[in-house]
């Protein structure tokens, strides 16, 4: 403190425009916190839930107990990685302006912007490690099952393999471990983005958490029926003017999460589309600018 | 003449409630100027637009109208918040992280790194005695311990201006004293340091310049000299007066028309002072 009295002199330090290095200080602070509520438990249920259905597995036929393995796991990511993005999300920003941590923040040399992209960053950094892992578990156990299966089948043939069972095994294969998988990881992980940036933009204005929770929740199943609603409801010539274009606006504002489901295809086994990813890819990209845009505008002026 | 530290011009904010349309006018024309270097007091009841005006000059809100300047800058101005290190009223930092966490964590933001950061951490947690609980988690902080590391956050840019909203409420006397004793070391270091409060006794021990605000509106303002005594009367503390003495005294006053005695007694210690008192003398004793 002795030198405080020279650096007290000093004129106004300029604040660059944006900085990175803010916005991950915030995305960090908001990882630890939700690591020290002890999120990540939740992994264990997870691999209970794996040992229990991979064990206790009741299905007529090897390839159909992989695919259960698959489609459970891979639901149970998908469906902790929204749930996870909704809740995490619409209880970090209110649970700050309620503790004022907020006020110390943004006192700080912090731009609005920054505190909004740190809070999702440290939000989708949790559910990204949550995939990741879920993901490296599942594949540990889909492998693990699928060369147990393969062992038996050749083990049951002891004059050789025969076609048939030759033809079980590449059955067993097609429904076992693949890397395309992994692009279901991803989807999972950027609908969570999607949905996170949503719930943002309705904490930056909502009054409650359980509104915050309640609407985002709406939002991600209407999105759900996106293209079904909306043509349905376009097509008809009946509509005057105003409902046309609140459909219009209905199709603008509310994501349309069945962009994402051609990862279920792929769960089953189906092959894998490029297009699809660089659309999906390309689409959460367009989702979380205009999201965190309108969320800024928001979010700029708000009086705490 | 140095720039002031905090100028507010004509300073309005009308906030809207609800739909009704009907409008409260928190804060209404103020005026008033903290120079640097200085410790200034707003003082005011519950409600009186103490924190309205403390949040516009920090930026968390925008003026209705008039002005609000840090060293020249704007309020929201980005640039002005360097030069700001604000503790608010009974501030809840986040609990998952431990004292020297919290202040790393502040220190980045203000875009501190490295040796410079960690030397400014081990410097502050020194000044505010918190260095033997630098590893605790806050959520485990008394109420005077989670002040004093506020105080430590708010000085970690080693910013100018110093604003303090009820730095001591809901803290022990003890507790209170050793806030007050920080607010004097940061005065001798050359910090401003602008003071919001309804606890007087506290205001006139570590103020240079107080305004008193009711009703959003600026009802006195000057040295705390200029506002508490009292032109027309005169105080005299004697010691190992005689009888003979005080009776000559009483005299001499009876004999002028005008003079008159208000109030005669043995000077009396205030019970906060009674108390620390007694809290310093139990810790004396149990370190013997």
């Amino acid at each position: 403190m002795s030198d405080s009295k020279t650096t007290l002199q000093s004129p106004a330090r300029s604040v660059p425009l944006f900085s990175i290095s803010r916005v991950w200080t915030l995305a960090i602070s908001t990882l630890t916190q939700l690591i020290r509520m002890k999120t990540f438990y939740f992994l264990f249920a997870f691999a209970v839930l794996l040992l229990v259905i991979g064990n206790f597995n009741f299905a007529s036929s090897p390839a159909q107990a992989l695919s259960t393995i698959k489609k459970v796991s891979f639901g149970a990511m998908d469906l902790f990685a929204w749930l996870f993005a909704i809740v995490a999300t619409a209880l970090l920003i209110p649970r700050d302006i309620e503790d004022r941590t907020l006020y110390t923040i943004l006192s700080k040399p912090v731009r609005r912007i920054e505190y909004l992209l740190g809070k999702l960053g440290g939000v989708l950094i949790v559910i990204g490690i949550s995939l990741s892992v879920m993901f490296l578990v599942c594949a540990g156990m889909i492998q693990w099952q699928e060369m147990g299966y393969i062992a038996d089948e050749v083990s049951a043939s002891p004059n050789g393999i025969s076609d048939e069972t030759r033809q079980a095994i590449l059955l067993i294969e097609k429904n076992g471990f693949h890397s395309d998988l992994a692009v279901a990881a991803l989807a999972s992980f950027m609908k969570a983005a999607v949905v996170a940036s949503v719930t943002i933009l309705l904490s930056t204005f909502a009054s409650s958490s359980l509104f915050t929770i309640i609407v985002s929740v709406l939002v991600f199943l209407v999105g759900h029926a996106h293209t079904m609603a909306t043509n349905f409801w376009l097509a008809e010539t009946d509509n005057n003017m105003v409902v046309q274009m609140l459909l219009k606006l209905f199709k603008i504002i509310i994501p349309n999460f069945q962009i994402f489901s051609f990862s279920e295809g792929i769960v089953q086994g189906a092959a894998l589309v490029p297009a699809l990813i660089w659309q999906m890819t390309g689409l959460t990209g367009a989702y979380l600018v205009v999201f965190l845009l309108l969320s800024l505008l928001t979010f700029v002026d708000k009086e705490f | 003449m140095s720039e002031p530290a905090v100028e507010v011009k004509n300073l309005t904010k009308v906030f809207s409630t609800g739909l009704s349309k009907n409008y409260v006018v928190a804060v209404d024309n103020l005026s008033f100027e903290v120079a640097a270097g200085e410790v200034y007091g707003l003082i005011g009841p519950n409600g009186s637009g103490k924190s309205t005006t403390m949040k516009v000059v920090l930026g968390l809100m925008a003026a209705s109208s008039g002005s609000a300047k840090v060293f020249g800058l704007d309020s929201g101005d980005i640039r002005a918040r360097n030069e700001i290190g604000f503790l608010p009223e009974n501030p809840y930092f986040y609990k998952h992280l431990s004292g020297e966490e919290t202040l790393k964590f502040y220190g980045k933001l203000c875009g501190i790194k490295g040796s410079e950061l960690k030397d400014r951490i081990a410097d502050l947690l020194k000044l505010v005695d918190l260095e033997n609980a630098a590893n605790r988690r806050l959520g485990g902080y008394s109420k005077g311990m989670l002040q004093r590391i506020g105080l430590a956050q708010t000085l970690i840019q080693n910013p100018r201006l110093v604003i303090l909203d009820e730095p001591t409420a809901g803290v022990d006397p003890v507790g209170s004293r050793q806030i007050r004793d920080l607010i004097l070391k940061l005065k001798e270091d050359g910090y401003t340091v602008f003071l919001c409060s309804h606890l007087l006794e506290q205001v006139q021990e570590v103020c240079d310049r107080v305004g008193i605000i009711f009703k959003g509106r600026m009802r006195r303002e000057g040295t705390l000299d200029e506002l508490i005594q009292i032109d027309s009367q005169t105080a005299m503390t004697l010691e190992n007066a005689s009888p003979e003495l005080m009776s000559k005294i009483h005299d001499l006053i009876a004999s002028d028309e005008a003079a008159g005695i208000i109030e005669e007694g043995h000077p009396r210690t205030t019970l906060e002072r009674l108390f620390i008192q007694i809290a310093d003398q139990n810790k004396k004793e149990e370190s013997a």
